[in-house]
């Protein structure tokens, strides 16, 4: 029942509000996740070619320039970036309940140790709601606040996303 | 005395004058001279540790030094890139600035905050004379990063790239607020050539004589993990290595003053990791690292390099890729279990597939996870097996988060062996041996990297890359001193397939090698070689003892004494690898070439090669052939001593 609640609100809520709102458009990591190489002649170039990772860098001191400051990301946006760039495995170890990217977002919005495992089996539980059919990161990012604000003991973090 | 002259007391005016105020005078020279003044008598300049900041490094002829960094704004004298005492000059004045600091401009104090705290430390800055800058971007930048120490990351190999055996390296800045578990979110710091090329030649072109800028940035380390572990399929290994706090501030103030600054970017000597041993020079200057890879910076080779240092190296971690879980995992598997992993990840059975139902809850999860593991590897490598893989993806995960029980697989071994702890990268060889009715001896040079018969603890099975091997020959008559051949490069990528994973193996080199002609001289030729293949680990295990192989292999030779100046030929090759102990591996092989436009003709190669590790760094082998060129049939046998350093 309580699932379908907050699956009601997530739905009431525009989905692109957040993403507007915090322009989440020009602040995602590009991701380049899943456009793999595949053939002979990637690896064949590989060879003499050191490995740069073009876009998804930041100059050092730039000064602010989308949702970084002088390289390092600012502080409103990290949660929200971190989830962009480890849906896939952000998705996956939610549905197993554990996980060092899990860990990491626990960490990321400040889950006190002692409600951890709540955290945890909370998030298993709504891994659904989290990553609905073709999200976007802004969805994530609403559904995983939504889910928590549900919750009773971790209201309280609901905030810091 | 009516009269005194002027002059004296124009001299005792002076004289008073210079007794009064003269202290003044003095005192009132401007600080930055006296500043100046102080460094020369303490010979500042030729420090060891300005030096390291400035990137210096000795002319190739001429007396000197001349700084390695090529951006303009990095010097504030005119002549400071080969001028280190007139750059120190300029330095301590542009101190005095009074420039604001904005977004996009900074005060010298700030901009070159390493030099400012290294040349404070050295003369002890008056802060009434030169007023210290608050230079709040770093300080926030810095409490941002936290840092609590310092780790080098290299990635390795990628199965079926040998060329990813060079690797590459880059630096983790660990926070004090992260642990094990959390260090995905410490921050990487990356130095790479910066440029939007994507054609690969032009890249490679640009990349050997300097032609793009390479530059420092950084990222979180989770972006790294993803792009190597993830979507590369690579293993990693991170080096946390043992810097006080002082030198980890000197790092990072030092990255901070190369954020703006470019170096012309070369491939082979000042790369990725090049640089990054500069950056651990400038935090701990009495580090030499950097002097090894004047002309040759191999990223496994510096790695090697601060594991050499004694204490640098803390502790190491290994984080397996995706490939390697999922490998490993199936391996646990029961053959139904692994079916089932192969369907579902494909969409072929879902969760209500009655041999799915009948699983414990832990093996439900099990095959779950890995179909969802295996769904992400073939998204990546670029075979999605439907059309919406995401979706797919999705439902797994779903029904994954259904299971409350955990698959319980123990975690990926750590690898005995490191990559930096595998044979040395360069090789020579002497030999003996008898070809053809001719006894010989042979010297042979290799200066990179790992080919099959090679000791291949430390190194990805299967894969080969050379540059520039050179094997030269004394026969003991008749033919006399000769270069047997030389290859600039070699690649052979032996990629086992099962069920899973169906790479498919290719090798490809050239060079010049002997060809018998139909008069019996052998001349040599030029040659381009390769082809793809197929292969099979048996039994099928990451780490089997039998890799079993064929190739379908073309050859073009080139050379004014073939008939019509060329040859092109193709024909098969069979062959295993066989490890009879771990010291002890043979490969035996056949080959056969149809030459049949231009200098046409059929060869064949028959042989057996075995390799004896007798130590880390030394081997024996022993090889035995029996070939066929232009219907003249001989053998060669050559027993060698190979030394790696």
């Amino acid at each position: 029942m309580k699932k379908i609640l907050i699956a009601a609100v997530i739905s009431a809520l525009p989905a692109f509000a957040f993403a507007q709102q915090n322009n989440i458009g020009t602040c995602g990591w590009g991701s380049k996740l899943f456009d793999g190489q595949s053939g002979i002649a990637p690896q064949v170039l590989g060879v003499t070619t050191n490995n740069s990772t073009g876009n998804q860098t930041f100059a050092i001191t730039t000064g602010t320039s989308g949702c970084t400051q002088d390289g390092v990301v600012k502080s409103t946006w990290k949660t929200a970036m971190f989830i962009d760039g480890n849906k896939d495995r952000l998705a996956r170890d939610m549905s197993i309940g554990n996980g060092e990217t899990l860990d990491s977002l626990a960490h990321l919005i400040g889950v006190r140790e002692e409600d951890r495992a709540t955290f945890n089996r909370v998030v298993q539980a709504n891994v659904s709601l989290i990553f609905p059919s073709g999200s976007t990161t802004g969805d994530s990012v609403v559904a995983l606040k939504q889910v928590l604000r549900s919750d009773r003991e971790l209201s309280q973090y609901a905030a810091s996303i | 005395m009516p009269f005194r002259p002027r002059p004296w007391r124009a001299i005792l005016c002076l004289l008073c004058l210079l007794c009064l105020f003269g202290p003044c005078v003095a005192e009132a020279a401007p600080y930055v001279d006296q500043l100046i003044g102080r460094s020369r008598e303490l010979r500042l300049s030729e420090r060891r540790e300005w030096h390291r900041l400035m990137h210096y490094t000795s002319n190739l002829i001429t007396p000197g030094v001349h700084s390695l960094a090529d951006a303009r704004r990095f010097f504030l004298a005119p002549d400071g890139k080969t001028n280190p005492q007139s750059e120190l000059e300029a330095t301590l004045a542009a101190f005095f600035s009074d420039v604001q600091e904005t977004d996009k401009e900074q005060n010298p104090q700030c901009a070159f905050v390493a030099r400012y705290s290294w040349l404070d430390r050295e003369l002890g800055f008056d802060p009434a004379q030169l007023p210290k800058q608050p230079c709040k971007r770093f300080r926030e930048w810095r409490e941002t990063l936290n840092p609590q120490g310092v780790t080098l990351i290299f990635p390795a190999a990628s199965l079926n790239n040998p060329g990813s055996m060079y690797g590459h390296t880059l630096l983790r800045i660990d926070a004090k607020d992260q642990d094990e578990k959390t260090r995905l979110l410490a921050y990487a710091i990356n130095y790479a050539a910066n440029t939007d090329e994507t054609n690969g030649i032009a890249f490679a072109i640009n990349g050997l004589f300097g032609g793009y800028p390479g530059m420092f940035s950084m990222m979180p380390y989770y972006l790294k993990v993803r792009e190597y572990n993830d979507m590369e399929n690579r293993d990693i290994w991170e080096y946390e290595l043992n810097l006080s706090p002082e030198e980890i501030d000197r790092v990072l103030m030092h990255v901070w003053e190369l954020g703006p600054i470019y170096f012309d970017y070369y491939f082979f000597d000042e790369n990725c990791s090049y640089y990054l041993l500069e950056l651990l020079e400038a935090a701990r200057p009495d580090l030499d690292l950097t002097s090894d890879f004047r002309w040759w910076a191999i990223p496994s080779d510096t790695v090697r390099e601060v594991v050499r240092q004694k204490d640098l190296v803390k502790r190491t971690v290994y984080r397996p890729s995706n490939f390697t879980v999922i490998h490993y995992r199936l391996e646990l598997m029961s053959p139904e279990e692994q079916s089932l992993v192969s369907s579902m990840s494909r969409g072929r059975a879902s969760a209500s597939d009655p041999g799915f139902a009948g699983l414990t809850p832990s093996a439900q999860a099990r095959v779950l996870e890995v179909s969802h593991d295996y769904l992400s590897y073939l998204r990546a490598t670029g075979s999605n097996p439907v059309a919406d893989p995401a979706e797919l993806s999705r439902t797994l995960l779903l029904e994954r988060s259904r299971i409350g029980a955990s698959g319980n697989d123990p975690p990926v071994p750590v690898p005995e062996v490191r990559p930096d702890q595998g044979h040395g990268t360069s090789r020579v060889s002497i030999g003996g041996g008898r070809r053809d009715g001719l006894n010989f001896v042979e010297l042979r040079v290799r200066p990179t990297y790992h080919d099959l018969m090679d000791p291949e603890a430390g190194y990805v099975r299967g894969a080969q890359i050379e540059f520039f091997d050179l094997a030269v020959r004394d026969y003991s008559n008749g033919i006399g001193t000769r270069v047997e051949e030389l290859t600039p490069l070699r690649i052979v990528s032996i990629a086992p397939r099962n069920a899973f994973f169906q790479p498919l193996s290719w090798k490809i080199d050239t060079g010049w090698s002997r060809r018998r002609l139909e008069n019996g001289s052998e001349p040599l030729v030029f040659n381009v070689h390769g082809g793809p293949g197929l292969a099979w680990s048996v039994p099928d295990t990451l780490r089997s003892s039998t890799l079993i192989y064929g190739f379908v292999e073309s050859t073009l030779q080139a050379d004014t004494r073939l008939e019509h100046n060329y040859a092109l030929g193709i024909g098969p090759r069979i062959g295993a690898l066989l490890d009879l102990t771990g010291r002890w591996r043979a490969e035996a092989y056949a080959y056969e070439q149809s030459f049949f436009a231009g200098d046409t003709d059929r060869s064949w190669n028959v042989g057996l090669r075995q390799r004896y590790t007798l130590d880390r760094d030394w081997a024996l082998r022993f090889d035995i052939s029996r070939e066929r060129q232009e219907k003249q049939s001989w053998n060669t046998v050559l027993l060698s001593l190979h030394y790696y350093f």
